[in-house]
């Protein structure tokens, strides 16, 4: 018998009882869970907020301004000019905003729209949905089976998985192959992402490292700032102000001559070409 | 039989509106016993058989085949509701059908397809006034609905208001610049309203989208003559644009280029459309 981590095969032996009423165990209550979720996650998710028709007003107005900015050389120039006259004053005066009244105050009171509060607790209650079972899951690992070593796997590994693979048991010189209990539960936590695809169809709601990750971004970027209207329709209106209209027919006659092979391509006169 | 499933799926897919076509392929589907096709698939296929059988005035089918969309998805579903509301349009029972898109508009003031049959009903009733004026209200919150604006343009044809079509036309374009049919259409509008310059450069538009585009030819050809005749005109009687038009000798080269193409297109379909076309383009 060799001394234990000179990279000999050691001797040790699982009870099968261990498999049987620790490893399975634990993987098939992590996908019980998962479903669990998955159906909680459905029966939890409230009606799709209701639309409200000054939100879709406001947004198409300001999808008009920029497409009259973008588009504008395929419209004679009186045409432009009306629609630019008209875009500026209605996004000045805040024609097409939601809350006309509100035009002045600014972001302050943004979080008094009821709409988007609701949207920030719909998703706190997902990710607590998420957290939730996950730690009690680890919980009920780490108090019944704790130092526990559940399985080997078949294949060497370097040193350095022995952090990733042996959490929860102090030994320096064990094998890396033996897998500690809660390792075998992060491997499951990331590793079952394919079943639940497999089983509950590519857009489940069962992962729980989704939600981690969610959780990590929240404090940085915020949950999706509600826009202020006012400040994007002005900054519009000053964009259509200083567009500048050049018709892009003007030049059409050269280029249908140059297209049909009736006259040479002259440098200057088709502005875009054929 | 997957075979039929299929063409109808692709029908759908198109978007084409081929009611006959769709109901010869799924009369022996539902005559068989079985459904039209499994899975979600087949609920949309018997949207599709509804329509048809609607369109094609088969009301008892459409009865049967509504019934069944009621009974999988229930009074509560917008979109069956919106069927029964065709069908009741169908029957004759207008103000049925009205209050049927009324009440899907209260559930949800942005359904648009509830306000896009309410402005169809009243424009097939004939109260263009009415239709106009609430799709003018329509896109006033939908203002990217170029097919919306196409429709408004089209209303506003039917009351002879040129320059309001022409408005809606140019929304379109300002949508989808390179659509050569919205062009050809402001063209048309322009043309008919008399500015026959701006006429002219969209009618050339069409035919640099669109390589050997007949309408747009014989447009050119129209509006160039045109414009050369009222050039010819002494100075005084010449319309306000006509120092912004194009050089004579340019319209005349535009015109010939058109009787060129419209020759060669008439040509390449045989002789006889080719003498015809020849016929008329030299009287006019």
């Amino acid at each position: 018998m060799g001394g234990f981590g000179e990279g000999t095969d050691q001797e040790m032996f699982l009870d099968p009882a261990i498999r049987n009423w620790v490893l399975f165990p634990i993987t098939v209550i992590m996908v019980l869970v998962g479903v669990f979720r998955h159906q909680l996650t459905i029966l939890m998710a409230g009606d799709p907020p209701k639309p409200d028709a000054r939100d879709v007003r406001q947004a198409k107005a300001l999808l008009r301004g920029q497409l009259l900015a973008q588009n504008n050389a395929y419209i004679p120039a009186a045409a432009f000019g009306e629609r630019r006259r008209y875009l500026c004053r209605a996004y000045e005066e805040g024609e097409y905003l939601k809350n006309k009244a509100s035009k002045d105050q600014g972001a302050a009171n943004l979080m008094a729209d009821p709409k988007a509060m609701e949207a920030m607790m719909d998703g706190m209650k997902k990710q607590m949905m998420g957290i939730v079972p996950q730690t009690l899951i680890m919980g009920w690992i780490q108090f019944f089976f704790s130092g526990f070593i559940v399985i080997k796997l078949p294949f060497p590994l370097g040193l350095r998985f022995k952090q990733m693979l042996q959490s929860g048991i102090m030994t320096p010189n064990m094998d890396v192959r033996w897998v500690s209990s809660l390792s075998w539960y992060f491997l499951n936590l990331f590793g079952l992402r394919g079943v639940f695809a497999l089983i509950l169809g590519g857009d489940n709601a069962a992962d729980g490292t989704r939600d981690m990750a969610a959780m990590g971004s929240m404090g940085a970027a915020g949950a999706a700032q509600p826009q202020d209207y006012h400040k994007l329709f002005l900054g519009m209106k000053d964009s259509l102000a200083i567009t500048y209209h050049e018709w892009d027919l003007a030049t059409v006659e050269q280029r249908v001559l140059v297209k049909y092979g009736k006259q040479a391509r002259v440098f200057g006169a088709g502005r875009r070409g054929t | 039989m997957s075979n039929a499933v299929q063409l109808l799926a692709e029908i759908r897919q198109s978007s084409e509106r081929r009611p006959f076509e769709v109901l010869k392929l799924a009369e022996p589907l539902l005559g068989s016993g079985g459904g039209l096709g499994t899975g979600a698939d087949a609920w949309l296929a018997y949207e599709q058989v509804f329509v048809a059988a609607i369109d094609d005035g088969e009301m008892e089918l459409a009865r049967a085949v509504l019934g069944r969309l009621h009974k999988r998805f229930g009074a509560g579903s917008q979109r069956v509701k919106r069927l029964a509301g065709m069908f009741n349009e169908a029957a004759g029972h207008a103000a049925e059908a009205k209050r049927m898109y009324g009440e899907m508009l209260a559930a949800d003031e942005t359904n648009v397809l509830a306000s896009k049959r309410l402005i169809a009903m009243l424009k097939a009733q004939g109260q263009l006034g009415e239709a106009t004026a609430q799709l003018v209200a329509y896109l006033d919150t939908h203002g990217n609905d170029f097919e919306a604006w196409l429709e408004l343009s089209a209303l506003y044809l039917r009351q002879q208001l040129y320059p309001q079509a022409a408005f809606c036309v140019e929304e379109a374009i300002l949508q989808q610049p390179a659509n050569h049919y919205f062009h050809l259409c402001y063209a048309e509008i322009n043309y008919t309203m008399g500015a026959l310059d701006v006429a002219l450069k969209e009618f050339l538009r069409v035919v640099e989208l669109s390589t050997d585009n007949v309408r747009g030819f014989y447009g050119v050809r129209l509006t160039a003559d045109r414009i050369l005749e009222a050039k010819r005109r002494p100075k005084k009687e010449q319309p306000a644009w006509a120092d912004a038009a194009p050089q004579p000798a340019t319209l005349e080269r535009l015109s010939e280029l058109a009787t060129e193409r419209l020759l060669s297109v008439y040509g390449a379909a045989g002789a006889a459309p080719k003498r015809a076309a020849e016929a008329w383009l030299q009287q006019s």
